[in-house]
């Protein structure tokens, strides 16, 4: 069994001053008291978790989604949500994991057996009989929002499939797409490499698994700890070579820059050598502009996009790079979202007891997006769980900010969702085929 | 590439940030975490208590302002003038006009307000929400207390029995808490948050009318309303026929986190982020590169970033070119061609010290007014009218808010400093915190505006 080091959290709790700007800010204490706030679950509950301690002091820390505001507020640099994942891992050590819990964790297990026959998994998986059914027998939340497998192939078969289309050149990219874009989303991996190779840059997309962070946050971190390390083991060689490893997934990322090593307590080494080499594809974009090396040939437009930065990004502490990029594209009216979270937070809001929180959480961010009038077609956000959410909450389609830059680009097309066969150069990039489609829930 | 970083978010951060956007400058706000504003009463004490041993309360601050800028030339207040001072003051008031949170005509003709604190006492302050105003002691109208079983912290007895004791009519009541909510465990903010549902008001307005007598004003703990405050405010006297007024509350501080709120809103339309979460930790001037807990390999990290132009950006030797934050991953430089430190004293985080009386400035260390030993701290008694040293200690700046070296050399050329980070006050003893940091950053601010440093980097290329 993993042991649970406290070591890099620990000392933080006596930084708390007790102030409650936590407290003030907690989104989900702020539409139920199931969850009492971050300053008692964190700092104060972890005074009494200490080693011998026969059971953890406070249940109700399965309820914090992780989110992360608490850490982002708190004035004096508490780790609240680290102590607070950690101990929901305890619980999971003294009591075990339900089968639920179990199976949310393994999304990339779900994801390739769904893909080998993807009409048939849509099927089984998104028809009311069965979401009541894995409601009742599982407790995953009936409304939620779960993704559909990608009917036409995984994004390994398309790489696979345009090895030979693809750009070489000296200058190198590793991509990390993570599950979602492997399984679900093929889409947004393909607006990733083709917005990297307009810049001139040759993708490399070495095998990968799982970044563990479903695991993480169910509090199985024995499991999580042998994905990280076969992650450890293909990526950490090209960050050596000094190849920045750039993923369009933000919790995927953050896992590898943070949330393993951290949780897991893989501090040196080749785990930190990966920490180090791994970007957010935005922050690492942001970065080839402030070197000027961004190519900024983007086509005009006047859409409306009102942009919701992912929690993850609040943990990365590197602002709101998405916002930085999008905001070179001539013309596009970015309105920037200051809800605290969409409420889904991973696999929080699949779970039946938390669905309705999740809502509640999230409606700060659907009100904010009906806000914005009735121009907007569509809302963007860098996380795919908080995508589904959104969409779910709004009704609207929701795109990956890659897929916004791949268009603005001219070599993607926003409503298909798919890459544009050659480059067209219309003055201004719209979404035809969704303004002719009505988009269904 | 950005006119102005200003590091910290509380009141000092976000008022320069807005003196610095509406004159026109790229800014941007980064901070550690929220701003000391949460904590606060949400007022604009300017002088309280003047000289500190005095009992009684400053009645005119900006007169005595006058008195303490001779007896003290060193004093923040001193490096602005009185009406430089009344001027930003009043700047002040039309910023809060413009973001729907009036503090305008608080200011009884220079006088100040006498509001009673959570415990009772008078609290002289010169700026208050409307919320509060209708809790000035200056006139005698009696007191109905009102707080709710089960809310911490607030004591409507304690209150009621320390305004008769100063010969005021008061009497306390208590209301159930579930008039206003259905939730086990509640804070200020979410209660604030309950009362927008104007059914839940009118289940407490009925209450209240029930209770007040004719004449009476009623004190509740500040939680009308969170962003629609005023409407909750005038919906509740309306249906009350009295007049009701907000008492601040321990932290979380709804009327500090309007403030903060609704300069944030302000400074959004002006174009400005503003960025929590992101702890300095190290910098880079002219040529040299320093971390704050500087092991050499963070150093190494620090040099190793590539800079674009280095010829054109290394204009001055003594000039900052970046801070850099703390990220999951590498440091996030910030460039900027000048540099607002508005992290506050020892409470808002801006000072730090170790067990041997050490004290430095947590960013950039710099020099320090403060005694090094810790002997020196503090004077034998626990009240010494005259304070403690440790409190007057900090970052010593010229007329032109730059923070100097002894020699009275600016540090760097494009660094400024604003509010409770400054030497030679002591706001806690003057009561003059919030006065401090908006009269100090609207003049530090106006100092970068006119400097030619401002506006004077290269070009765009820059995000950041």
């Amino acid at each position: 069994m993993h042991t649970i080091s406290w070591r890099s959290v620990g000392p933080s709790l006596d930084e708390c001053i007790k102030c409650n700007i936590c407290t003030s800010y907690c989104p989900v204490s702020a539409v139920t008291d199931l969850f009492p706030g971050p300053k008692y679950a964190g700092p104060q509950a972890q005074r009494f978790r200490e080693v011998g301690q026969p059971r953890s002091p406070d249940h109700s820390v399965d309820y914090c989604s992780g989110c992360r505001v608490c850490n982002a507020v708190c004035p004096t640099g508490v780790k609240i949500a680290e102590l607070n994942a950690r101990a929901r891992a305890q619980i999971v050590k003294d009591e075990g994991i339900p089968l639920r819990n179990r199976l949310l964790g393994r999304n990339e297990l779900l994801g390739r057996i769904g893909s080998y026959v993807p009409h048939l998994a849509n099927f089984g998986l998104h028809n009311p009989l069965s979401r009541l059914l894995a409601e009742r027998v599982m407790g995953i939340a009936r409304h939620a929002p779960l993704p559909r497998w990608s009917v036409e192939g995984t994004f390994g078969d398309w790489v696979k499939r345009t090895q030979n289309q693809r750009l070489r050149s000296d200058k190198k990219v590793v991509y990390f797409h993570g599950c979602a874009t492997m399984y679900y989303e093929p889409f947004i991996g393909k607006a990733a490499v083709a917005v990297l190779e307009h810049n001139g840059y040759e993708v490399i997309v070495p095998p990968q698994n799982c970044c563990g962070l479903p695991m993480l946050s169910n509090g199985e971190f024995d499991a999580a700890h042998d994905y990280h390390n076969h992650n450890v083991g293909s990526l950490a060689p090209y960050a050596k070579e000094g190849y920045p490893i750039v993923g369009t997934s933000t919790s995927c990322t953050l896992t590898l820059k943070d949330e393993a090593p951290e949780l897991l307590d893989m501090h040196a080494g080749d785990p930190h050598e990966l920490k180090m080499g791994t970007w957010d594809i935005f922050e690492w974009l942001r970065e080839l502009h402030a070197e000027g090396e961004l190519r900024t040939d983007f086509e005009e437009t006047e859409m409306v996009l009102p942009y919701h930065a992912p929690c993850q990004y609040r943990a990365h502490k590197v602002g709101k790079p998405a916002l930085d990029v999008m905001s070179l594209i001539p013309g596009a009216d970015l309105r920037e979202s200051h809800a605290r979270c969409c409420g889904i937070a991973g696999t929080y809001g699949y779970k039946v007891e938390k669905y309705q929180i999740a809502m509640d959480v999230g409606e700060e961010l659907f009100s904010f997006v009906r806000a914005q009038g009735s121009g907007v077609e569509m809302t963007v956000c860098d996380s795919e769980t908080c995508r589904w959410q959104l969409e779910h909450g709004t009704g609207l389609p929701s795109r990956h900010p890659i897929e916004i830059l791949a268009a603005a680009y001219g070599l993607y097309d926003l409503g298909k969702r798919q890459l544009r066969v050659c480059r067209e150069t219309p003055s201004r990039f719209q979404v035809d085929s969704l303004r002719r489609k009505v988009y269904q829930r | 590439m950005l006119d102005l970083l200003v590091i910290g978010a509380g009141l000092a951060g976000l008022t320069a940030a807005y003196t610095a956007a509406k004159a026109g400058l790229r800014v941007c706000v980064i901070a550690k975490g929220m701003g000391t504003t949460h904590w606060s009463a949400g007022t604009v004490d300017v002088l309280g208590y003047y000289p500190n041993s005095s009992a009684e309360p400053v009645q005119r601050p900006l007169e005595n302002v006058q008195t303490l800028i001779e007896a003290q030339p060193e004093h923040p207040y001193a490096l602005l003038g009185t009406a430089q001072l009344s001027d930003a003051l009043k700047a002040f008031a039309v910023l809060t006009g413009e973001i729907s949170l009036p503090y305008a005509g608080a200011a009884n003709g220079g006088e100040n307000l006498l509001l009673p604190s959570p415990a009772g006492a008078p609290r002289p302050t010169f700026l208050a929400p409307l919320t509060q105003r209708a809790g000035d002691l200056s006139h005698p109208d009696p007191f109905l207390i009102v707080g709710f079983r089960g809310l911490g912290d607030f004591f409507p007895e304690l209150i009621a029995a320390n305004l008769c004791e100063l010969g005021y009519d008061a009497r306390a009541a208590f209301l159930p808490i579930d008039l206003i909510t259905d939730r086990q465990d509640f804070n200020t903010v979410q209660l604030a948050t309950e009362l927008e549902n104007r059914g839940r008001r009118s289940r407490l307005a009925a209450e209240l009318k029930r209770l007040v007598q004719p004449g009476e004003r009623i004190g509740l703990p500040a939680i009308l309303g969170l962003d629609d405050h005023l409407a909750v405010l005038a919906d509740l006297q309306a249906q009350v026929s009295a007049s009701v007024f907000e008492i601040p509350t321990l932290p979380p501080s709804v009327p500090g986190i309007r403030l903060h709120k609704a300069l944030c809103r302000r400074l959004e339309e002006l174009g400005v982020r503003v960025e929590a979460g992101m702890e300095v930790v190290g910098f880079r001037s002219g040529g040299q590169a320093r971390a704050r807990f500087g092991s050499p390999q963070q150093v190494e990290g620090f040099v190793q970033s590539p800079i674009p132009n280095p010829k054109s950006e290394i204009r001055n030797p003594k000039s900052l070119l970046w801070v850099a934050s703390e990220t999951t991953a590498r440091p996030l430089k910030h460039h900027a061609a000048n540099f607002l430190l508005a992290t506050g004293g020892i409470l808002g985080g801006g000072f730090d010290s170790d067990y041997t009386g050490r004290v430095w400035e947590t960013i950039f260390d710099l020099p320090l007014t403060t005694p090094q030993k810790r002997s020196e701290w503090f004077r034998p008694k626990f009240l010494d009218p005259a304070g403690h040293p440790v409190y007057r200690g900090g970052v010593r700046v010229n007329k032109q808010f730059q923070p100097v070296k002894a020699d009275g050399a600016p540090v760097y050329e494009n660094l400024w400093a604003a509010g409770g980070c400054l030497a030679q006050a002591d706001p806690i003893h003057e009561r003059s915190l919030e006065g401090i940091a908006i009269t100090t950053s609207v003049a530090a601010a106006q100092q970068i505006v006119g400097s030619g440093w401002a506006r004077g980097g290269r070009g765009s290329g820059s995000l950041r």
